[in-house]
C-alpha cells in the first residue's frame, strides 16, 4: 500500500527528529557525567553545570583508583561472571526440558517460573537477608550469587524456552538416531544452536547485575566484599557529597559496558534482536 | 536378515484421533518399499514408528529377528533421511557425517575411512569442510544421505526426501537414490512420499495407505503390491483413483448379466460394455462403477462395440500427447489421453474405444471385481 506524500514527508522529518531527541536524552547525562568527573569539587560548585572543565585534570581518577575501587571492580567481575555463567547453564537446561521434554505439569511449572518475573525483589529482601545470615554467607561475594541467579532465571528461562521451541524437531530426532540421549542432545546439539538466545540473556543479565544495587547493599557490608554500585558510598558523607568523585566512579563503572558495546555492537544488537524475534 | 514386519499395528494421537489402523505388513530383505498416500494418511507416522521415533502404539514391529518395540532408535540399526535434511547447522559436513559414529565410539581411523568412502560415492568430497548453510538443497540432501550411509544400517528410512527440491533436481536425486539401493542390496529401504511418480519409479513394493474415513472403515492399508500390480489391478476405487495422472475415469453403470467373457454392464448414457471380471455375486440391476484410464481410451472412427461417444468440451495439447475432455454421462468430465494433437477440437463429437482388458468394475462398496 503506497503512503501519501504528507505521510512520507512527516515520516522523513519525524523519524530523524525523534532520533535526535532520543540521542540527546541518552547522551546529555552521559556527557555531564564525564565532564564533571574532570572537575575539582570546587569547580563543580562554582562553574556552570554545562561548562567544560577548565583543564583535563585526572585527579579524581587518581584518587578513585588509589582507593578501594579496584577491589569493588574485582568483586563485581567475579560475582557477575559466576552469576551469568550459572544463569546461562541453569536456564538453558530448564528451557530444554520445558521446550522439548514431555512430563506432567510441564506447562504449569513453566508458568510458575515465568510468574517469578512479577515478584518485586524488594519483598524478598528480608527473607533473603535472614537466610543468608543463617547460612553464614553474609558479607561475602557468594551471598550475592544466589539471589542474582534466582531473580534472573524467570526471564532467562522464558527467553530460552521460546528460542529452543523454534529449533526444528528433526534435529533432535536425528541426534536420537545418532545415538544421543537427552544430555548429549542438550550439550551437543541444543546448547551450540542456542548461541543467539544465550548471548541475549548473557548481555541482558550482565548489564542488570553489573548495575545491581539493592542486594549488594543489603547482603554485604565491608569494602572487601562490596561491588561497584556501592563504591559511590565512599564519596558520600552524612552532610556532604563529592560529586565529581562520585561521577568518576560512575564513569569508571560504566566504562567496561561502553567498551564492550563499542567492540561488540553488532553481536550485541544481533543477540538482542534474535532473542526478541524468537521470543 | 533385514526384513521388517509390522503385526497388528495401531496408533492414535490421543483417545479420539486414530492415525494408523490394523497394519500387517512385511518388507522383505533388501526390498525398496514405498509408503504412498494422501496427506494425513499416517505414512510418515508409520515410518517414524519403524525408526523408533513414535512410541505408544499397539502391535509389534520386528526388524530381522528382533522385536524392536522397546529398542532405542540408535540401537535399531536404522538410518533416516529427513524431509528438511536435519543437518546439524553448527557442524561441518564431515562432522555431520561422523557425529553418529563418534557417539558410537567408533575408532577415529574407521570414522575417517567411512566418511570419505561415503563422500566419494555421493561425490561430495570437496564439500567436507563446508558448513551446511554454504550448501545448495541438492548438496544438503546428499550429505543427509551420506550421514545415513556411514552408519552402515540394515534399514534406510527416507521421509519425503525430495519434496524440498526443484523438479529437475528431484528427478536427478531420484535416480541417485535408485543407485544407492543397487549399491546396498542387503539393506532394506522404506521411502515415504505422496508423489506417485517417485513411488512408481523407485519401488519394489508400494504400500498405499487410506486416510480419514476410509482408514477407519477399511484399515490403513489400501493395497500392497508391485507398482504395476497396483496400477493395473487396483483393489478398490481409492487405489484406482489415486494412481495415474490424470486419474482414472469412473462411470456409473448398472450390472446386466454375467457372461462367459465377463460382466455386461450398461452405462447411464445407454452404451453397453463387457468387462472381463467375475460378477457372479451381483444381482441384475445392481449399481456398479466402470473404471477406465485416460491412456487406455483410443479414438475410433464410426460405430463399434465397446466404445464411448461424447461431445468434446476442451482439448489440452502437450506436444507429444493431448488430453481430450469429454462431457456427458458423468459428473466429472471424461478424459482421454491421446497421441499427438488428438485430431479433434472442442464441440466435435468423438468416439473412443475402451478395450475390455483395460476396464475395471467396482461394486457398490467400491471393491474391484476380480478379473477372469
Amino acid at each position: 500500500m503506497a503512503s501519501s506524500p504528507v505521510a512520507r514527508v512527516t515520516g522523513r522529518v519525524a523519524v530523524p527528529v525523534l532520533g535526535l531527541f532520543w540521542l540527546a536524552v541518552t547522551t546529555v547525562p552521559f556527557l555531564f557525567m564525564v565532564m564533571t568527573s574532570f572537575k575539582s569539587q570546587q569547580e563543580s560548585f562554582s562553574s556552570s553545570v554545562w561548562a567544560l572543565p577548565e583543564a583535563l585534570d585526572f585527579v579524581n581518577y587518581e584518587s578513585v583508583l588509589n582507593g578501594p575501587f579496584l577491589t569493588y571492580f574485582k568483586n563485581s567481575v567475579m560475582v557477575v561472571v559466576i552469576s551469568v555463567v550459572l544463569i546461562m547453564l541453569i536456564s538453558a537446561m530448564a528451557a530444554f526440558a520445558f521446550a522439548r521434554m514431555r512430563f506432567r505439569f510441564n506447562e504449569a511449572l513453566f508458568g510458575l517460573i515465568v510468574a517469578g518475573m512479577i515478584v518485586p525483589i524488594h519483598i524478598t529482601l528480608v527473607p533473603i537477608y535472614l537466610m543468608t545470615r543463617q547460612m553464614g554467607l553474609y558479607d561475602s561475594q557468594f551471598a550475592l550469587i544466589g539471589p542474582y541467579v534466582a531473580t534472573s532465571l524467570p526471564i532467562s528461562v522464558f527467553i530460552l524456552t521460546e528460542f529452543m521451541r523454534q529449533i526444528p524437531k528433526e534435529l533432535e530426532e536425528a541426534a536420537r538416531l545418532d545415538g544421543c540421549g537427552p544430555f548429549a542432545i542438550f550439550f551437543k546439539v541444543f546448547l551450540p544452536l542456542s548461541g543467539p538466545g544465550l548471548s541475549t540473556i548473557a548481555i541482558y543479565n550482565g548489564i542488570m547485575l553489573w548495575n545491581e544495587f539493592i542486594f549488594a547493599y543489603v547482603l554485604t557490608s565491608s569494602t572487601g566484599t562490596r561491588t561497584l554500585p556501592l563504591a559511590i558510598w565512599d564519596y558520600q558523607g552524612q552532610y556532604t557529597s563529592n560529586i565529581p568523585a562520585i561521577l568518576t566512579v560512575v564513569t569508571l563503572t560504566s566504562l567496561p559496558l561502553v567498551v564492550a558495546y563499542a567492540f561488540g555492537q553488532e553481536k550485541i544488537v544481533k543477540g538482542m534482536m534474535a532473542g526478541s524475534l524468537k521470543g | 536378515m533385514t526384513s521388517i514386519t509390522l503385526s497388528g499395528v495401531n496408533k492414535s494421537f490421543g483417545a479420539n484421533f486414530p492415525v494408523i489402523r490394523d497394519v500387517d505388513l512385511t518388507i522383505e530383505d533388501g526390498e525398496f518399499c514405498v509408503f504412498l498416500g494422501p496427506s494425513g494418511c499416517g505414512k510418515s507416522t508409520l515410518l517414524r514408528m519403524v525408526a523408533g521415533l513414535e512410541t505408544g502404539y499397539s502391535g509389534q514391529i520386528r526388524i530381522g529377528d528382533r522385536v524392536v518395540d522397546k529398542v532405542e532408535p540408535a540401537d535399531r540399526q536404522v538410518a533416516m533421511v529427513f524431509q528438511n535434511y536435519a543437518l546439524y547447522p553448527h557442524m561441518s559436513v564431515y562432522d555431520n557425517m561422523a557425529f553418529g559414529l563418534r557417539q558410537a565410539k567408533t575408532a577415529k581411523d574407521e570414522i575417517d575411512r567411512r566418511v570419505k568412502d561415503a563422500a566419494r560415492i555421493l561425490q561430495i568430497e570437496p564439500l567436507l569442510e563446508r558448513m551446511p548453510r554454504a550448501l545448495s538443497g541438492g548438496q544438503r540432501q546428499r550429505v543427509a544421505i551420506g550421514r545415513a550411509i556411514v552408519r552402515q544400517p540394515k534399514v534406510f528410512l527416507f521421509d519425503e526426501p525430495l519434496s524440498n527440491l526443484d523438479a529437475a533436481l528431484r528427478v536427478h536425486m531420484r535416480s541417485e537414490i535408485a543407485t544407492l539401493h543397487r549399491n546396498f542390496p542387503a539393506a532394506s529401504m522404506i521411502y515415504v512420499t505422496h508423489d506417485q511418480t517417485e513411488a512408481m519409479a523407485l519401488a519394489d513394493k508400494i504400500v498405499l495407505l487410506h486416510a480419514g474415513k476410509d482408514m477407519l472403515k477399511h484399515g490403513s492399508i489400501a493395497q500392497v503390491g508391485k507398482p504395476l500390480d497396483l496400477y493395473h489391478r487396483p483393489r478398490n476405487l481409492f487405489v484406482a483413483g489415486f494412481l495415474g495422472s490424470p486419474t482414472m475415469n469412473f462411470l456409473e453403470a448398472t450390472f446386466v448379466a454375467q457372461e462367459p467373457v465377463g460382466a455386461r454392464v450398461v452405462l447411464k448414457s445407454g452404451e453397453e460394455l463387457t468387462v472381463p471380471v467375475d460378477g457372479s455375486t451381483l444381482a441384475a440391476g445392481a449399481p456398479v462403477t466402470l473404471g477406465v484410464r485416460p491412456e487406455h481410451l483410443s479414438p475410433v472412427v464410426g460405430p463399434a462395440p465397446q466404445t464411448l461417444t461424447r461431445k468434446v468440451s476442451a482439448v489440452e495439447h502437450f506436444g507429444e500427447y493431448s488430453f481430450v475432455y469429454l462431457e456427458g454421462g458423468t459428473s466429472a468430465p471424461l478424459i482421454a489421453k491421446v497421441p499427438g494433437d488428438g485430431g479433434v477440437k472442442a464441440g466435435d463429437s468423438a468416439t473412443y474405444a475402451a478395450p475390455a482388458d483395460c476396464c475395471h468394475l467396482f461394486d457398490a462398496d467400491g471393491i474391484a471385481l476380480n478379473h477372469i
